[in-house]
């Protein structure tokens, strides 16, 4: 047990606590709901886009891979990277048209000001991946401090891979801009594939939960939607805690229903 | 390898146009549709250079600049330019194609292309400082199309096609040297002659062209771009690749490190009492926090609290 966590525990403190914990055991685990339906197919379908424009644009982006599969793969490829691209491009503009709350709330998490816990949660995170054993991290609320930066550097990117992407396909079809204007697209086209590959990569190793520490949380994308309430309490303690106090969003499943 | 280049003499050019003519016929392109053909385009410009550009099936132009020359009788003075790839060294174009389609040939130094790899991506355009490469639609695929050197031909022994017909001697074909060595020779005599703006554009540039220009009247009348460069962002987007490879190398490299410093670890199961605001550990029974406040610690008292240093055994907060 970590030093913070000892505490000058009442004996009433106690019984109430004994008495929760045996009422917890008839009533099932408790689960909160994290992500609608929606929010699941958009992140789903987007994911897969990426995955496959990542993989379609590495064989024009690395040039022995193109000599490795031969031209006709490769504009196979390319073609299948054009029209996936306008699906990465459409359906989270259309999930955003269906769900303008959503993106409202999306928005408000990603840019709230930031507690100390925030800041303390950030500066320890680096130290935590490599001594997560040891590391307890600060409580957070519904979006990590860290979670607002590398989902804003997924967005960030996601939003201008999207604009280089269609604008560099009406340039090499119905509206020629020019090779200066070419290449600076592909330029920034490059650049933010370089910064979405390594927050990708990172975002992949700890959603999907090959971290220790985040096993399991692939279930929260592409499962459910929902979290346990242990879970929940480890990765954003402040959230779970207000969540569970309403009791808004939250379900309870036995053994038998998990 | 003997580098080879191509010199065109503009002071011998009388703007005949058989070298376009010559391109078309042994390289088999057809002529530009009517809507390409600025005699019959809205977007003519008034000048003689037809077509007004390179396109799909016309890799080399000789372009035609009137100018007010006080030698002449009529004092119009018309400086010819010859339109095309110029072979560059330093080719910003070879190094941009993902596919290898463009190369160098390794025999005469040309850069030439293999359409049947071309994955008609367009970045060599973006790395271009002359703006040459074009794109023809080859059955909904499109692929590249600019002068090749003529690289097969040379390799039968033959010159290139548009030098074999310049009936006036503007194009001649040889080693690097000496189209060189024949380009100064002639730019002495137009010295002599008082064209003080005669230059030679080719020797330098990009590190060295393999089309090498006598131009007569400088380089702005003939259409030489001034100081070529490859354009920064091809600069650039060639850099990225490497970048990318680091940082995704560094990045998978540090996240295995991670996985493997965290094997093994499985946390407490934590519930929340929300009557009393208890944080449980359903494996000890023990309260880890009361309430909801923010974390009291520094970050150091945060880093170093549980760790196994100068303690008997570990205290990984399990």
């Amino acid at each position: 047990m970590s030093k913070h966590a000892e505490f000058n525990i009442t004996p009433e403190e106690q019984a109430e606590n004994e008495a929760f914990l045996r009422g917890r055991e008839v009533a099932g685990e408790r689960y909160i709901k994290r992500h609608s339906k929606q929010a699941r197919w958009t992140h789903g379908i987007t994911v897969s886009c990426c995955m496959w424009l990542m993989f379609s644009g590495a064989f024009v982006f690395v040039p022995p891979l193109a000599a490795m599969v031969g031209p006709d793969v490769v504009f196979a490829f390319r073609m299948s990277h054009r029209i996936l691209g306008v699906v990465f491009v459409l359906v989270p503009i259309i999930s955003a048209i269906m769900a303008p709350a959503g993106v409202k709330h999306i928005i408000h998490n990603n840019i709230c000001h930031w507690t100390e816990d925030d800041k303390k949660w950030m500066i320890l995170f680096l130290p935590y991946l490599f001594l997560a054993k040891w590391i307890h991290m600060p409580d957070q609320d519904e979006q990590k401090s860290g979670q607002r930066v590398a989902d804003g550097a997924l967005w960030i990117s996601g939003i201008i891979m999207g604009i280089t992407g269609v604008l560099l396909l009406l340039n090499s079809t119905i509206l020629p801009m020019g090779t200066g204007a070419h290449s600076w697209l592909l330029f920034f086209h490059d650049l933010f594939f370089c910064i979405m590959l390594i927050f990708a990569l990172a975002h992949i190793f700890l959603g999907a939960g090959i971290f220790q520490p985040y096993r399991g949380m692939w279930k929260v994308m592409w499962k459910d939607g929902l979290i346990s309430e242990s879970d929940a309490l480890y990765h954003w303690g402040h959230w779970a805690r207000d969540v569970l106090k309403t009791d808004n969003g939250v379900i309870r499943k036995k053994d038998d229903e998990k | 390898m003997t580098e080879m280049a191509i010199l065109f003499d503009s002071s011998r050019c009388t703007g005949c146009r058989g070298c376009q003519v010559a391109c078309k016929c042994w390289n088999d392109l057809p002529s530009e549709p009517t809507a390409e053909n600025p005699y019959d385009s809205v977007n003519w410009d008034g000048k003689f250079t037809h077509p007004a550009d390179l396109n799909s099936c016309t890799r080399l132009i000789m372009t035609f600049e009137d100018f007010e020359d006080e030698r002449s009788q009529k004092r119009v003075g018309w400086a010819f330019g010859r339109r095309a790839c110029q072979h560059c060294t330093n080719a910003g174009c070879v190094n941009m194609c993902p596919a290898g389609a463009l190369y160098k040939d390794e025999e005469t130094g040309m850069v030439t292309y293999d359409q049947d790899k071309c994955i008609g991506c367009q970045n060599c355009s973006a790395a271009c400082p002359y703006d040459v490469p074009r794109y023809e639609d080859r059955g909904g695929k499109t692929v590249i199309n600019k002068c090749s050197g003529c690289v097969d031909r040379i390799a039968q022994g033959m010159m290139p096609a548009c030098v074999t017909t310049c009936q006036p001697g503007a194009l001649q074909f040889g080693t690097r040297e000496e189209m060189i060595a024949l380009a100064n020779e002639r730019l002495q005599l137009l010295r002599d002659r008082g064209y003080e703006d005669a230059c030679i554009y080719g020797e330098n540039e990009m590190d060295g062209l393999h089309v090498i220009q006598v131009l007569k009247h400088g380089m702005k009348p003939h259409g030489a771009v001034e100081n070529p460069q490859i354009p920064p962002a091809a600069f650039l987007s060639g850099i990225m690749k490497p970048v990318t490879a680091v940082g995704a190398g560094a990045t998978v490299l540090g996240l295995a490190a991670m996985f493997g410093l965290a094997a093994g670890y499985k946390r407490d199961t934590l519930v929340y009492n929300d009557g009393n605001g208890d944080t449980i550990s359903l494996e000890t029974g023990e309260v880890t926090k009361q309430g909801n406040g923010p974390d009291e610690r520094t970050v150091m008292e945060a880093i170093t609290e549980n760790l196994p240093i100068g303690k008997k055994g570990g205290d990984d907060h399990e």
